[in-house]
């Protein structure tokens, strides 16, 4: 059997190699991260929440197995961690989804439209913006888009890690999408 | 012909749309500006969305997942480390204080290794001028230790110092599951 190099990783952890279980931590930790800590919107709750991922997979790691992606499993994991997480502190979550999403800030007065149908914002400030507005939306909505753009996976993964059909997953994403276009006109930003 | 749904635009910017669908839609754009301009703001946020900004997580955040799996192999070196350090601590002192140099165990060695072969009894006669010179040195230390220290100040400095290293032992073993205890307390 072929294994990849992440299943390799997985081997040498399983023998004991701690320097293959570091380097597959490293190349994870930032996806990892960007996804928990967009879900909880606390960077130290993420910080606690990423390092209990990580020692999660290393108990379960003997449990892996070969014939599956090792991403779809561990993003798996992590996803039920924060879920599990944000289930239990729900008063919190509720109250930071109700905030009303604002940017109008980020515009400048003399705004010219570009080609790409977004106003004269630099790129990395229509993304901040974008980003902005995505960790403002309701929590079934952001974890799909989260686990697309930021987990980068396909429809049908993300239906196998959230346990839901993929039509719905396809209709939450294209809600999202229109809920983050919608949010934008408002703002103004969209010409 | 009606302008497309969100849900038509996002499909047809994704390329899911059946055949059909999808060259309906394409006309349909070619002559509505306003379906136009909405897939292009789609298509800007699907480019967007397809390049985040990744959070770096804190440097700490790897070293201290490690320190969590792998605190046995750590404590077993560090442990090791201190019971090496006391030993050979303790030896030195009792050594040093009492003046052992003299004693017949270390005339016996010193007279087994003047019989082996000449080879090796050059070695150890290097060996043992080093030894003459660190013996020289540990006298004149075991001389102002007793000189500075009584026998029963001796006595209670060396049980300082068993309590100290016994102290630092029983700190590096119990410290991180006590710890580990109190993290897992709701």
């Amino acid at each position: 059997m072929q294994l990849d190099e992440d299943q390799a990783l997985i081997k040498k952890s399983l023998r004991g190699d701690r320097r293959a279980f570091e380097e597959l931590m490293r190349k994870y930790e930032k996806r990892i991260f960007s996804f928990v800590v967009r879900m909880v919107r606390n960077e130290e709750t993420a910080v606690d929440l990423t390092q209990d991922f990580f020692i999660k997979i290393f108990t379960v790691l003997d449990k892996y197995n070969y014939e599956y992606k090792f991403s779809t499993w561990a993003y798996r994991i992590c996803y039920n961690l924060v879920i599990d997480h944000i289930r239990k502190n729900q008063a919190q979550v509720d109250s930071l989804d109700d905030e009303s999403v604002s940017a109008r800030d980020l515009i400048e007065s003399d705004n010219v439209s570009r080609e790409d149908g977004f106003k004269a914002l630099s790129r990395d400030e229509t993304r901040d913006y974008v980003w902005g507005v995505v960790d403002q939306i309701p929590l079934k909505f952001r974890e799909l888009i989260l686990l697309r753009y930021i987990q980068d996976l396909k429809y049908e993964e993300i239906a196998e890690i959230t346990a839901l059909p993929v039509g719905t997953v396809k209709n939450r994403i294209f809600k999202a999408k229109e809920i983050l276009k919608k949010e934008m006109e408002q703002d103004g930003l969209l010409v | 012909m009606a302008c497309l749904s969100d849900e038509t635009l996002i499909a047809y910017n994704e390329g899911s749309l059946g055949a059909i669908e999808s060259s309906q839609a394409r006309d349909h754009l070619l002559l509505c500006p306003y379906c136009r301009r909405s897939a292009a703001a789609f298509r800007a946020l699907d480019m967007i969305l397809s390049t985040p900004t990744l959070h770096t997580p804190p440097a700490r955040l790897i070293p201290q997942v490690m320190s969590r799996l792998y605190p046995a192999a750590a404590r077993i070196t560090s442990i090791a480390a201190v019971i090496a350090a006391s030993f050979v601590f303790l030896v030195s002192w009792i050594y040093i204080y009492f003046d052992f140099s003299g004693s017949s165990l270390i005339q016996a060695l010193r007279l087994t290794a003047s019989g082996t072969s000449s080879w090796l009894a050059d070695v150890i006669k290097g060996i043992s001028a080093i030894y003459d010179g660190a013996q020289a040195v540990s006298k004149a230390l075991g001389a102002l230790l007793r000189f500075l220290l009584p026998a029963p100040l001796g006595a209670i400095a060396a049980g300082i110092a068993i309590f100290a290293l016994s102290g630092l032992l029983a700190l590096t073993w119990f410290r991180p599951r006590l710890k580990r205890l109190n993290a897992k307390r709701p």
